[in-house]
C-alpha cells in the first residue's frame, strides 16, 4: 500500500480525512515527536494570534501580556483531552491506547494551526472591509479540524459514528471534571505550602533569636 | 568588630536613605489640588493627568458683602435679621447679558443678585402683585425654598424678568425686577388642572425651571416621572418633555413577563416601573435641552441631549457610545465603591459639557462628541480645603472659569482652567469645528504636558489623515486606540503604496510565474531533481 516518511504521513492524514487514520492505524505509524511539536506549534499560534494580529482586529489588552492563560488553554487542555478520553474510552470497548490518542489528535489540529498563522498572517495586510478573508480561513481551518478529530476518535478506538460523537461530548465533561479537580488539588497544595512556609519562618525566628 | 562596624554602615546607610526620602517627599508636598487628577485612557483605565483646571478662590458671604443686606447705612438694606451668609444654596445662574450671577438661596428663602465678581447688588425675599402666601408686615408675597432661578432680559425695558422655583409655595414666579430689593411678579405658574396632569394628589413642586428663547416654560417637578412640565408663554400648561425611559434591569425584565401570566388582580398589586425624572437640565444657544438623572448609577438616560422635539439625540441605541460620570469599575484611591449621582449640567462656549456629581464632588467636562476633557474637584468629609465640597449643588461655566455652590458649605468655589487646559480647549474647539490641521500645534502642546492624553493622539491623527500623511496618522491612531480611525488611515496607506508600486509588484509576480513555468518544464525533461527526504528506516519487520 502506502509508504511515506513521517511528514507524508502527517500530509496524508490530513489531506484524506475518510481514510487517513484508517491507513495510519493499519500501517501503525504517527510519530509522538511530531505530535509534541504540533502541540507546542498549538501553543505558539495561540500566542501569535494574541500578539500579532493586526491592530485594527487585535482586540486584546495590550497592557499586560500574560503567557498562562494561552499555555492552558492550549497545551494543558489538549493533555486533559488526551488523559479524559482514554480513561473515558477504555472502559466503553476504545481499543485506543493513551500514545495513539496522544499521536492521532495532535495530527487533527494541523489545520487549525495553519488556518490561526494564515489568518493572522493576512490580518496585517487587510483593512475591516475584507476580514471576510481573514475570517473564513479561520473557520476553514478550525472545521477541518473538527472532522480530522471526529475521525482520529473514531479511527483510535474503532467506534461507529455516533458513539464517537457521543464519546466526544462525554470526554468533554470529564474534560471540566479533571480540571475541575486539579485546580481543587493545587489550592489544596497551596494551603500545605503555605503552611510548611510559615512553621519554616516561625523557626527561623525562634533560632535566630 | 567587623560585624559591627558592618552595621554601623548599614545604620547610617538606612538613615540616610530616610532623610532623602523624606526630603524629596516634602519637596513634592506644595499647595496643589486637594485631590489627584486623573483621566480615562483610551482602554478605560484611570491613569493620573494633568489638572485642567485649579481652585482660583472661594466666595463665600464675607466676600459677597451679603452683611450690607442687614446693615441699615447700605442701600442694600433688608432687615437687620437678614442673613448674611449662604445657606443651602441650590442654584447658580449666569446672566449673560448683563453678566450678573442669580443665586437660589433656598433656606433663607431669597434670591441673590450679584454682579460678575459676586458682589451683592440686590436681593429679592418676595414679590409684589400677589396673594399668595403674603407677609403680613412687607405686603410682599415671600418665596419659600426656592430652588431654581432663571433670568432673561426684558428687551423693551431692559429691565431682568426672572423666574423662580418657589419649591414650598408650589409656583413658578415670573418677575420683573423694579429695584434692587422689589420686584413685581407678572405671572405666577401654578399646579396645572388638566386633564393630562391628571391625579388630584400629585403635587407640584417645582425644582428647577428653564425657559427658551421662545418663552416656553420647562418646570422640572420631583413627584413628575414623565418629563419636564411644559408651560406656553401665555402660562398655560401645554404637557410633558423629554421623560426618560425605565432602566432595565434584571428586576424590570422578570416583572415585564410575570405580566403576561398574572391575572388582572395581580398585576393591580405589583409595583409599576416608572422612570426616575431628571434632576436638572439646561439650555445650549441653538436650543437643544441637555438634562441629568441623579439616580444613583443610571445608564439608562442620565445625561440627554434633547431636540425641540423631545428626543434624545445622544442615543446609546444608535449605535455611538455615550458614557458619563466615572466607569462603573474605577476605583479610587480609597477602594470604597460609589455609584456616580450627576446633580448638575451645563454647557459651556463652544458647547464644552460640564457634569456635576454629588457623591464624589467632581466635575466632569466633556465635548459634543462625549470625548471627556477633565475631571476635577472632590468630595472630603472635613471640607476645609479649597476644592473640595458637602453638597455641590450647582455648577455654571462662563468663560474660563467654573463656579460650583455648595449648599452646605455655603461658598461658591471658583476653578479657573490652566495652561493645559487652554491648550486642550483650544484644540477641542477647532477639533469641534473640523479645523483639524490648526489643531495640531495645540494638540502637541497638550501632549508636551502630558504625554498620556490619548484624545491629543486622535485629534493629531485626524490632522494626518486630512493632510494625507497616513503613516503619521497610523501612528497616532494606534496609540489613543482608535481602531476604525487607523483603519481608514491604513486603508488609504495600502492604496498609495500599490498605485505607487503596481508596475513593481506586476513585474515580480510575472517573473515568479514565468519561474514556476520553467522549473516544471525542467522537472518534466528531468534536467534537476527534486530533493528527496531520506526515508526512516523501518522499525518493525513486518
Amino acid at each position: 500500500m502506502y509508504e511515506f516518511s513521517e511528514l507524508g504521513w502527517l500530509k496524508h492524514v490530513i489531506f484524506h480525512p475518510v481514510e487517513g487514520y484508517d491507513d495510519l492505524r493499519w500501517k501503525k505509524k504517527g510519530s509522538m515527536k511530531i505530535s509534541m511539536v504540533i502541540v507546542l506549534l498549538l501553543f505558539v499560534a495561540m500566542v501569535v494570534n494574541r500578539q500579532l494580529t493586526g491592530f485594527q482586529f487585535n482586540g486584546s489588552y495590550v497592557k499586560i501580556f500574560n503567557v498562562v492563560p494561552l499555555f492552558v488553554q492550549s497545551i494543558v487542555y489538549f493533555f486533559t483531552w488526551v488523559i479524559a478520553n482514554w480513561a473515558l474510552c477504555t472502559l466503553f470497548n476504545g481499543e485506543g491506547t493513551i500514545k495513539r490518542i496522544c499521536i492521532y489528535s495532535a495530527y487533527a489540529l494541523v489545520p487549525y494551526i495553519v488556518g490561526t498563522f494564515l489568518s493572522v498572517f493576512i490580518s496585517n495586510f487587510i483593512v475591516s472591509d475584507e476580514i471576510v478573508w481573514m475570517n473564513v480561513i479561520y473557520y476553514v481551518g478550525l472545521g477541518w479540524s473538527v472532522v480530522l478529530m471526529i475521525q482520529a476518535i473514531r479511527t483510535v478506538h474503532q467506534y461507529s459514528f455516533p458513539k464517537t460523537l457521543l464519546s466526544i461530548v462525554f470526554t468533554l465533561v470529564a474534560m471540566l471534571v479533571i480540571l475541575f479537580l486539579l485546580v481543587l488539588l493545587i489550592s489544596l497544595f497551596q494551603q500545605v505550602y503555605v503552611f510548611i512556609a510559615s512553621i519554616y519562618t516561625e523557626l527561623t525566628y525562634r533560632f535566630r533569636g | 568588630m567587623v560585624s559591627r562596624m558592618k552595621k554601623h554602615i548599614k545604620n547610617i546607610i538606612s538613615v540616610g536613605l530616610a532623610l532623602s526620602i523624606t526630603v524629596a517627599m516634602s519637596l513634592t508636598a506644595y499647595a496643589g489640588e486637594p485631590y489627584v487628577s486623573y483621566n480615562y485612557d483610551a482602554w478605560g483605565d484611570a491613569i493620573p493627568s494633568q489638572s485642567g483646571y485649579r481652585v482660583d478662590e472661594t466666595i463665600t458671604g464675607y466676600e459677597m458683602e451679603l452683611d450690607k443686606l442687614a446693615d441699615p447705612k447700605s442701600d442694600l438694606f433688608v432687615s437687620e435679621t437678614e442673613p448674611t451668609n449662604l445657606s443651602g444654596a441650590s442654584d447658580i445662574f449666569y446672566e449673560k447679558n448683563t453678566k450678573e450671577f442669580w443665586i437660589a438661596d433656598s433656606d433663607n428663602d431669597r434670591i441673590l443678585r450679584t454682579d460678575s465678581n459676586l458682589k451683592v447688588i440686590g436681593c429679592y425675599k418676595g414679590v409684589s402683585n400677589s396673594q399668595t402666601s403674603v407677609d403680613a408686615e412687607t405686603g410682599l408675597s415671600t418665596f419659600s425654598n426656592p430652588t431654581g432661578v432663571y433670568v432673561n432680559i426684558d428687551k423693551a425695558t431692559n429691565k431682568p424678568v426672572f423666574y423662580v422655583a418657589d419649591n414650598k409655595n408650589a409656583r413658578v414666579v415670573k418677575a420683573v425686577a423694579e429695584s434692587k430689593n422689589s420686584a413685581k411678579c407678572m405671572f405666577e405658574y401654578t399646579k396645572p388642572d388638566s386633564e393630562l396632569y391628571a391625579n388630584a394628589s400629585r403635587t407640584f413642586n417645582p425644582s428647577k425651571i428653564l425657559v427658551d428663547s421662545a418663552g416656553i416654560l420647562y418646570v422640572v417637578v420631583s413627584s413628575v416621572t414623565t418629563g419636564a412640565v411644559v408651560f406656553s408663554e401665555t402660562g398655560e400648561f401645554t404637557g410633558f418633555y423629554g421623560a426618560n425611559r425605565v432602566e432595565q434591569t434584571a428586576a424590570v425584565i422578570r416583572q415585564a413577563i410575570w405580566r403576561k401570566f398574572a391575572s388582572n388582580e395581580q398585576i393591580a398589586s405589583m409595583t409599576r416601573n416608572v422612570p426616575v425624572e431628571y434632576a436638572n437640565f439646561d439650555i445650549d444657544s441653538e436650543g437643544f435641552i441637555y438634562t441629568v438623572t441623579e439616580a444613583a448609577n443610571a445608564s439608562t438616560d442620565a445625561v440627554k441631549k434633547l431636540n425641540p422635539a423631545g428626543e434624545n439625540i445622544w442615543n446609546t441605541a444608535t449605535g455611538n457610545e455615550y458614557e458619563f460620570g466615572d466607569l462603573p469599575e474605577f476605583a479610587d484611591c480609597d477602594t470604597s465603591k460609589y455609584a456616580s449621582r450627576l446633580t448638575d449640567i451645563v454647557v459651556g462656549d463652544d458647547g464644552i459639557i460640564n457634569l456635576l456629581d454629588y457623591e464624589t464632588g467632581r466635575v466632569f467636562q466633556y465635548t459634543q462628541d462625549n470625548d471627556l476633557l477633565f475631571i476635577f474637584g472632590t468630595k472630603n468629609g472635613t471640607s476645609d480645603q479649597r476644592g473640595t465640597f458637602t453638597a455641590p449643588n450647582g455648577i455654571e461655566a462662563i468663560g474660563e472659569k467654573i463656579y460650583v455652590i455648595d449648599g452646605k458649605k455655603n461658598d461658591i468655589t471658583i476653578f479657573v482652567e490652566t495652561t493645559f487646559g487652554k491648550y486642550v480647549h483650544e484644540a477641542a474647539a477647532l477639533y469641534e469645528k473640523g479645523l483639524y490641521e490648526q489643531a495640531i500645534d495645540p494638540w502637541n502642546e497638550v501632549i508636551k504636558r502630558d504625554g498620556g492624553y490619548s484624545l491629543a493622539y486622535y485629534g493629531l491623527g485626524k490632522a494626518y489623515l486630512n493632510t494625507g500623511e497616513y503613516d503619521k496618522a497610523m501612528e497616532n491612531f494606534k496609540v489613543s486606540v482608535a481602531k476604525s480611525s487607523y483603519d481608514r488611515a491604513y486603508k488609504y496607506e495600502r492604496d498609495d503604496f500599490l498605485r505607487a508600486n503596481f508596475t513593481l509588484i506586476i513585474i515580480i509576480l510575472l517573473i515568479i510565474i514565468v519561474a514556476i513555468i520553467v522549473l516544471r518544464k525542467l522537472f518534466k525533461k528531468g534536467i534537476i531533481k527534486m530533493p528527496k527526504l531520506k526515508k526512516k528506516p523501518e522499525k518493525e519487520g513486518k
